[in-house]
């Protein structure tokens, strides 16, 4: 007689992921869906096209005597990060818009939240999504920008003379990153439409420069800088890479701004990141 | 030992109620939660998933609170009555995915939405993309991620809306197998006999109150007590009429168009005799016969009178 096989299901008894990381599942997913699209890898390669440049740069500085006005300064990194603005700007705008809005399009936050997942893991795995691309094209070419210039240099005298640039290179990004992943994700979880998030957050980023811009040019006065988002953490970075601040914004005012508007994007989150809410 | 115990529970939306001052205890099986839509049952459902707070009152599932709780939502599965998924993935790529939320490894997790997708008919089109199925797949596909890590509760909001009779007849009968491999069920439905086929333990639930709890002929006697509305639509309508008023329990007599409408006190006498009266072939054709009574919200309204 042929034995009889139970066919039911049978309770796990392998390794189980233990609790409190399934955010991490959230950002794997994330990233593999980032970096599936062609065109996401060509926009993350072209905004390296300034580290290349500032490679050759201090490469000519170290090597060339004749190119020795190129020499890296601290005021070099903090332009370097000033130019990733922009590719910070369409990678938050491309990667961002859809991280929330899409999950609430196709009602998938009801099922996500059903299982062993806490909001403030989904959250910190979609920040994390965002944090690890923007990371990509701001702290990782500088630091690497600093070892290159170690590297060609053939010495540590300059990153022992500049002792500050990494901690300083690593709190910008930071500063930077949060804040604008924090506004992203806010924007994202206020909509079902990826492209109405990009056009919010465009909105945020141009609209509060354009109403400086304005009361600058009738009142000639900086101070009233902490409108635009852009020149409150254009702020904070001169003073953390310890350049000429460029606008009479108090750096305490431009930080509270910058905390302000992380604190609303935690409280847009807390409130917008549940399951449905349905009388049915 | 109750799987979901209640304790004064309510929930509220701003100014709107979606539960109000519920108490009550789950056991073991299949229940039914029925109630028409807009009762509270989804509102319910959400509270017992861990997805919403209650706004008052103590809620426990499997012995432990619910709220704030997430491991113990692994020894949950939950189905929304929504669709709840992204399109462009396929049924096997999403239950995977989901798999790993509850910790299972890329491999393990395809292998388990595999066996979960079979167990509810849907190995053939795994592979396919969501949204090339029907509505009787998605509502599968849905039932297959909330049993996929083999939970000890399932709660499925409204998984028969929607499908065909023939999609109908083959979850109701997942269902019950899944029952007899011992899970706890909890069910929700706005049609009673979607519910009474499946279980005949419910409790009834309507504008955020549970009106009733118990053995579902319980209810029906309830809803047997009541005066009781036939539309019997013949050939001979006036023929029938005579007949019935020699009747006892008929309480009531109308006409309308091709049809006569009966108000019976003893609605399953009446329908012996009609059925007689049909079979003796004298009062011509019955072409119809429906009971307005039948739906839900008539016997809603009848026991919150």
């Amino acid at each position: 007689m042929s034995p009889i096989h139970d066919q039911g299901y049978r309770r796990y008894g392998g390794v189980r992921t233990p609790a409190g990381r399934a955010w991490s599942v959230i950002a794997k997913a994330g990233i593999r869906t980032l970096i599936s699209k062609r065109a996401f890898i060509g926009l993350l390669l072209l905004s390296w096209v300034p580290f290349l440049v500032r490679a050759v740069q201090i490469y000519a500085a170290t090597n060339l005597p004749q190119a020795s006005f190129l020499t890296p300064d601290a005021k070099m990194f903090r332009q370097f990060l000033e130019q990733q603005q922009v590719f910070l700007f369409f990678i938050t705008v491309y990667a961002g818009s859809g991280l929330i809005a899409s999950d609430r399009r196709a009602n998938a936050l009801q099922i996500y939240l059903s299982k062993p997942l806490t909001r403030m893991e989904y959250i910190f795995g979609k920040m994390a999504i965002l944090m690890a691309f923007l990371l990509l094209v701001t702290w990782v070419p500088a630091v690497l920008l600093l070892i290159t210039q170690i590297m060609f240099s053939g010495s540590f005298r300059f990153f022992v003379d500049n002792l500050f640039l990494f901690p300083a290179i690593t709190v910008f990004s930071l500063i930077q990153v949060v804040t604008v992943a924090a506004a992203m994700l806010a924007l994202s979880s206020l909509s079902k439409s990826s492209r109405y998030v990009g056009v919010l957050y465009a909105a945020l980023i141009f609209f509060s420069q354009a109403i400086y811009g304005i009361l600058y040019a009738i009142t000639r006065n900086s101070r009233m800088a902490w409108m635009s988002v852009g020149s409150d953490l254009a702020q904070i970075g001169d003073a953390i890479f310890r350049v000429p601040l460029r606008t009479d914004l108090s750096l305490v005012v431009a930080s509270l701004v910058v905390a302000g508007l992380i604190a609303i994007a935690a409280f847009i989150l807390e409130r917008r990141v549940r399951g449905i809410e349905v009388v049915a | 030992m109750s799987i979901v115990t209640a304790d004064h529970v309510s929930k509220w939306y701003g100014q709107v109620i979606g539960l109000n001052d519920v108490t009550l205890g789950i056991e073991p099986g299949i229940t039914g939660l029925l109630g028409p839509n807009g009762a509270g049952k989804s509102t319910f459902m959400k509270l017992i998933t861990g997805q919403l707070a209650p706004s008052k009152g103590a809620l426990t599932v499997l012995g432990e609170p619910i709220w704030g709780n997430p491991s113990l939502y692994d020894r949950i599965g939950f189905c929304p009555e929504q669709d709840a998924f992204y399109e462009r993935m396929t049924g096997l790529e999403w239950v995977t995915a989901l798999l790993t939320l509850n910790g299972f490894d890329q491999k393990t997790a395809a292998e388990m939405a595999g066996r979960a997708l079979e167990e509810v008919e849907l190995s053939d089109v795994a592979g396919k993309k969501i949204g090339a199925y029907s509505k009787g797949m998605r509502q599968r596909v849905k039932m297959a991620q909330a049993l996929a890590h083999n939970p000890e509760l399932l709660i499925l909001d409204e998984p028969l809306s929607g499908m065909d009779p023939l999609a109908r007849r083959k979850t109701m009968r997942l269902i019950k197998e899944w029952a007899r491999a011992g899970r706890s069920i909890l069910v929700s439905s706005h049609i009673l006999h979607e519910i009474e086929s499946m279980t005949s333990n419910i409790l009834l639930i309507n504008q955020g109150r549970i009106l009733a709890e118990g053995n579902v002929h319980q209810i029906r006697d309830l809803i047997d007590e009541h005066p009781h509305t036939v539309y019997v639509k013949a050939a001979e309508p006036r023929a029938l009429a005579r007949e019935f008023l020699a009747e006892d329990n008929v309480l009531s007599l109308k006409f309308e168009e091709g049809a006569v409408v009966v108000q019976t006190a003893r609605p399953d006498v009446f329908y012996a005799r009609l059925t007689d009266m049909a079979a003796s072939g004298e009062f011509g054709p019955i072409q119809e016969v429906t009971s307005p009574d039948d739906n839900l919200q008539a016997v809603f309204q009848y026991l919150v009178k």
